[in-house]
């Protein structure tokens, strides 16, 4: 996939907010950007960390 | 994530959270008595979202209380209880009634599932227009996700909706049809304006 030649070819940035739900919603794009362009075991690897951290089986 | 919007299938290797197999779990038993389609916050959460969250929202179609009794059954037998009542009578009122019961393990309130029969038509055509999501260990049955994004955006409206919304958006920019949104955000105003209308009348009512 072009995933390894998207990630050298342009790093993606978070853009701070102004305001708290700005810095939120921002923080929504950089991650969906990072989902984007990413496998899928990478992305979901950190975000069971959220989500295991509420659910233990 | 590979989305085919044409077979409106999306297969993913994603690593399987415990909320993941937990809904695995409960869809497995479900399935095998009603055809359903899992709506809302858990759908943005699946695909990506870094969030977690209290209840995934399920819409089941419009069963027989014979039929509901063999899914509760099983449910009961298989670790998960009713967190709105205990008998099958009970519980299916609650859903005639256009209410939504909740089930989750035993004795663990929190993740639980939501689960209701879909009221308005906009509601049921979410069984029209499902995407499969086939995962390592089994498929799930998703809204659309333009569904999903109208929904969110223009009728719940939460900072946390939004949020979903969004992820959903850019996650699959190119993908998304915005003419279906917008056909989707007609239905909800009129939704959104009778609903404000029936709850003026109600009040004005209490007041005579």
């Amino acid at each position: 996939m072009k995933i390894d030649k998207i990630k050298k070819e342009k790093r993606i940035f978070l853009k701070p907010g102004k305001t708290n739900k700005e810095d939120r919603l921002n923080f929504v794009k950089f991650w969906a950007e990072y989902v984007r362009t990413h496998s899928d075991k990478e992305w979901s690897k950190q975000q069971n960390i959220v989500i295991n951290s509420q659910i233990k089986r | 994530m590979e989305y085919n919007k044409e077979k409106k299938e999306i297969i993913t290797d994603r690593e399987l959270s415990n909320l993941d197999k937990l809904v695995l779990k409960f869809i497995k038993i479900l399935e095998k008595h009603v055809d359903y389609v899992i709506i809302s916050g858990y759908v943005s959460i699946l695909l990506g979202r870094s969030r977690a969250t209290e209840d995934v929202d399920v819409f089941i179609n419009k069963i027989h209380i014979n039929v509901f009794s063999k899914l509760y059954d099983e449910l009961i037998n298989s670790g998960f209880w009713c967190l709105n009542a205990e008998k099958v009578k009970d519980i299916y009122s609650f859903l005639e009634d256009g209410l939504a019961v909740r089930f989750s393990e035993e004795g663990k309130p929190v993740p639980n599932f939501e689960v209701k029969f879909p009221k308005r038509d906009v509601d049921k055509e979410t069984f029209n227009d499902f995407i499969i999501v086939k995962l390592n260990e089994g498929k799930l049955k998703i809204s659309s996700l333009e569904r999903q994004i109208a929904f969110k955006r223009y009728y719940l409206c939460s900072d946390k909706d939004i949020e979903d919304a969004l992820h959903i958006e850019k996650t699959f920019k190119n993908q998304i049809s915005f003419k279906e949104i917008e056909r989707l955000k007609n239905i909800i105003e009129r939704i959104k304006k009778d609903e404000k209308n029936k709850k003026f009348f109600t009040f004005s009512k209490q007041e005579i």
